[in-house]
């Protein structure tokens, strides 16, 4: 009995599902008591996990691992979802009475996303990731006005399930070559074998439902479209907790190969370098705050692809760090749009206009967010960076550095495209102040000084990640 | 290199007085325009005290890093919080005490987004302070950064013509740059070995292979040359010191550009120093390049601000020959031409801005006979236009002259021809006085105000400044000595 302990973050986000499962069949319940219930144990959530970051063991038959990793991302995704339910106050995007199905689908791809990170089974590792997928499918779907969530919905659902087959297939190649589902016991046999072509294609098979998921070349046609077209606060959750997962198995996956192959590095080399380059010219063009922002998600895939293919601790846990500050970045930013877009539209770049007078903390979130996406210091996107090159560069990949640095200029024009909006145009008629609530300026405030502070005392978070990253070697 | 633990952390005290004040300006209210000014001057004011205390109080028999404060900040990844003062680094601090002093003064009269505008010029002071002190990779990457990214949003909301275009430009140029010396500097703290960014121990002769140092000066010559405004990465820089207000062009000009010139000794030279001889005759090139190109660009210019813009190009130039005649006196000159030039396009730009507030404008052809409506501001802008074209007297005249003595010895056809750019240069910018300040005066401009004492404070300050050093060389160039001579001694 003791042993179940450790799988209390998953037990609780379960009991978290299931009071939603029966509230939305209940009709009598107002949304803003919904939403004060889920506000409550969202936030007991993360409490539970940060309880359980020191526990250790394993489950099911091994095929479920609680280790500090695992423990590590479980954290950030419960912080995930919590930060993405203060946003849910006006939840227009979704129509009222879905509103229990919402925040129901929303624990429940948590609660798989921290299924997730846990598994160390082949198959564990794909009924979490595809519970999770449906679920994000579902809540695409919900925007109110059908046919906008309906288009992005099917494409989305279109090419992650195209991925998932894809994926399936490796594991099928995979297991066929080398008789293991258990990752330890692939982590045996890998290394050895690992430049037989069968096992390279089954890896880069196996590789593209997580590319899909992390958005990278070249599964990041749904992104755009997606991000657009799904309701304000899905959008957050897709490009914050889902990516922070899609990182963590992606690193599990990575680290089984031990060393790497030249060929597995050359192919991650190369996507890495096309994704961030096509993320960042598309992005220079956006009109849309959201598509811009799925532009940059699909640049910062590629910068994260360059700590996992280095393939060192430092790269894992340059990995790892650069999750939690794109956790922070892309949420600060998010933020600044569901609130700006009060009525739960989509926001032109332009509309920001004169924010900078009608809430200085907003327009002072935003610009530290993005100078952050662009890695520019003292803030905690210039430490991820920093230790992500730092790693590559140990490996020697000194041009894959200077590509990424090129392209960090280039989003730098686009994102100053964004903070000019802000600060320097000023609305064409008189906009009045936007209503901030109390919490949500403490809640802005906080991100700035987590931003700010992450740049400059990182030192307890890259110790944490280094411990974090050695669990996986 | 000795180094010489502080009794009183002074340097962390300018960093926290700049710090301090940009924190104490975010709180006040944005009505109280008087109490934010009140606030910057003082904040400003303890940042020239002690960098003049400093100056002064620096031991030069004895040498080497002093006031040195150092602990561990990241032991993870071997960053260090280190600041230290040497004999290149304290004329710097002093020149940034001095432009950030007058720079505050000289925006006294801003009434629009003040709160904002205070804020960000003081973060973007912290960073240059910060550079000029730190003797850790990591901090003065930062530093750099963080003094660049304020440029935007000062240039674009308070600056003058076309200033979104030159903004972005110039901020793009700023961190291409940057994505040259991230690199570098990863690169070099891995090939070393050592799991450290402090400098001083990354200087240990021996460090790095004659291939990874010169593979690295290049990178980070290119990378902190596009800020000194080295020919031909400089096209920023004009664009850039006309759109931006007055009292960031003085700090931009003065000092920002130092960053670069800065940049390229204590990280490039430093560390790279095989890299560097191996290099020089390439930078002695671009250096001479800069300095012609600039001045006949000059010639041709029609607005005042752009007339100042290229005379910085070629005028960086000069400070690019010194550093590059890998010689004592070549350092000596480059470092102090970089104070004097600091001082006086701080001057420059100040009694422009006074005159721009005025009338107006900037173009040449419109503006005539000032001195007789404004003799105490064209007073100014003469003093600023001699010290340009390097009258004796004045600081420049040693700075340069130092400069082109050592240039002659080692590159003997650039030295000629750097000579003869001033020749030129003395032409264009007595033609721009001459058409400002003399000749028919403008009618529209007739009942102008002159520059009153109070404004006046901070311009006479520079001047005073400019003179002082013209009189007294030997404060500067002692100092200088203190750290140029022992580096050169210890080259391999």
């Amino acid at each position: 009995m003791m042993s179940w302990i450790i799988f209390s973050p998953e037990f609780y986000f379960l009991m978290m599902g299931t009071v939603f499962l029966c509230l939305s069949m209940v009709r009598r319940v107002r949304p803003e008591q919904v939403y004060f219930i889920a506000l409550i144990l969202a936030s007991l959530g993360v409490g539970v996990c940060l309880a359980c970051v020191r526990l250790t063991g394993d489950l099911f038959f091994g095929a479920y691992r609680i280790d500090l990793f695992s423990q590590v991302f479980k954290v950030m995704l419960s912080m995930g979802l919590f930060l993405v339910l203060c946003l849910c106050t006006e939840l227009d995007g979704i129509e009222e009475r879905f509103h229990p199905e919402f925040y129901f689908l929303l624990t429940i791809c948590t609660l798989s996303m921290m299924m997730l990170v846990s598994s160390v089974h082949l198959l564990t590792i794909f009924v979490a990731l595809e519970l999770s997928s449906y679920s994000l499918y579902t809540l695409v779907f919900l925007r109110k006005g059908r046919e906008r969530g309906i288009d992005a919905g099917i494409k989305y659902f279109l090419i992650g399930a195209s991925a998932s087959a894809m994926m399936l297939f490796g594991f099928a190649l995979l297991y066929g070559s080398i008789q293991a589902a258990y990752l330890v016991e692939i982590l045996k046999i890998l290394p050895g074998i690992l430049n037989r072509p069968v096992v390279i294609i089954a890896l880069i098979l196996l590789l593209s439902g997580f590319f899909f998921k992390l958005a990278v070349f070249p599964f990041h046609f749904w992104a755009p479209d997606v991000y657009e077209s799904a309701a304000n606060q899905v959008t957050t959750y897709i490009a914050t907790a889902s990516k922070v997962a899609a990182i963590a198995i992606l690193m599990r996956i990575v680290a089984l190969s031990g060393g790497g192959s030249t060929y597995l590095v050359h192919i991650l080399v190369t996507l890495s370098i096309v994704s961030m380059t096509i993320g960042n010219l598309a992005a220079v063009v956006q009109k849309d705050l959201k598509r811009l922002l799925a532009y940059s998600s699909i640049a910062h895939a590629g910068y994260v692809l360059i700590g996992i293919l280095s393939m060192n601790p430092a790269g894992y846990s340059g990995a790892i760090f650069y999750a939690l500050s794109l956790l922070m970045m892309k949420f600060t930013c998010f933020l600044v749009v569901v609130k700006v877009a009060d009525d739960g539209r989509n926001l032109d770049i332009e509309q920001l206009a004169g924010l900078h007078r009608r809430s200085p903390i907003l327009a002072m979130a935003l610009m530290l967010a993005l100078f952050g996406l662009a890695g520019i210091p003292p803030t905690i996107g210039f430490t991820g960076k920093l230790l992500i090159f730092t790693a590559a560069m140990q490996k020697g990949y000194f041009t894959l550095v200077l590509i990424a640095m090129i392209n960090v200029v280039i989003s730098l024009y686009y994102y100053l495209l964004v903070v000019k909006a802000a600060y320097l145009l000023e609305p064409e008629k008189e906009l009045p102040d936007l209503q901030v609530s109390p919490s949500i300026k403490v809640l802005a405030g906080l991100l700035i000084f987590g931003m700010v502070v992450g740049g400059i005392f990182p030192n307890y978070i890259i110790e944490l990640s280094r411990a974090a990253a050695m669990v996986l070697l | 290199m000795p180094i010489t633990y502080a009794d009183f952390p002074y340097l962390s005290s300018i960093l926290l007085s700049c710090v301090g004040g940009l924190l104490i300006i975010l709180f006040i209210p944005k009505d109280k325009k008087d109490t934010i000014k009140q606030v910057s001057a003082v904040c400003s004011g303890i940042t020239l005290l002690i960098s003049v205390y400093l100056f002064f109080a620096y031991d030069k028999t004895q040498g080497g890093l002093q006031f040195v404060e150092k602990f561990q900040w990241i032991p993870s990844l071997g960053i260090t919080y280190f600041n230290g003062a040497d004999g290149f680094g304290l004329p710097m601090l002093l020149l940034t005490g001095i432009v950030f002093f007058t720079a505050v003064l000289t925006m006294w009269e801003l009434q629009t987004r003040v709160k904002e505008f205070f804020a960000l010029l003081f973060l973007l002071v912290a960073g240059v302070f910060g550079l000029f002190m730190s003797m850790d990779l990591f901090f003065i990457f930062i530093w750099y950064d963080v003094s660049l990214f304020p440029m935007y949003l000062l240039i674009a909301v308070w600056g003058s013509t076309r200033k979104e275009y030159a903004a972005m430009k110039l901020t793009l140029y700023l961190l291409a740059g940057s994505a040259l010396i991230l690199p570098a500097i990863i690169y070099l703290v891995v090939k070393s070995g050592l799991h450290t960014f402090d400098l001083v121990a990354l200087m240990q002769p021996g460090t790095f292979s004659p291939f990874q140092q010169k593979f690295a000066f290049l990178l980070l010559y290119i990378g902190f040359g596009i800020l000194a405004g080295v020919w031909p990465f400089h096209t920023w820089s004009p664009t850039g010191h006309v759109a931006a207000p007055t009292a960031v062009s003085m700090v931009h000009a003065g000092v920002l550009m130092k960053i670069g010139a800065f940049g390229v000794l204590r990280v490039a030279i430093f560390l790279c120093p095989e890299g560097w001889q191996y290099w020089a005759h390439l930078m002695a090139l671009l250096a001479v390049i800069g300095i012609v190109y600039g001045v006949f660009v000059g010639l041709s210019q029609t607005d005042l601000k752009f007339v100042i813009g290229y005379s910085s190009v070629s005028h960086m130039g000069i400070v690019g020959l010194g550093l590059a005649t890998v010689t004592v006196e070549g350092l000596n000159g480059a470092v102090f031409q970089m104070f004097a030039h600091g001082v006086m396009t701080a001057l420059f730009f100040s009694s422009v801005g006074y005159i721009y507030d005025r009338t107006h404008t900037k173009a040449i052809a419109d503006l005539g006979g000032l001195s007789r409506i404004m003799p105490v501001a064209t007073g100014y802008l003469i003093v600023a236009a001699l010290t340009g074209i390097g009258v004796p007297c004045l600081a420049s005249f040693w700075a340069e002259l130092t400069v082109f003595i050592s240039s002659f010895k080692v590159y003997p056809i650039y030295g000629t021809l750097a000579v003869c750019a001033l020749v030129v240069s003395a032409l264009f910018i007595l033609r721009v006085v001459q058409r400002t300040c003399y000749g028919p005066k403008n009618e529209r401009f007739a009942d102008l105000e002159d520059v009153s004492f109070r404004l006046g404070i901070p311009r006479m300050i520079l001047v005073s400044i400019i003179v002082f050093f013209g009189l007294f060389p030997n404060v500067m160039l002692n100092m200088i000595q203190t750290a140029s001579i022992p580096f050169i001694s210890g080259l391999p």
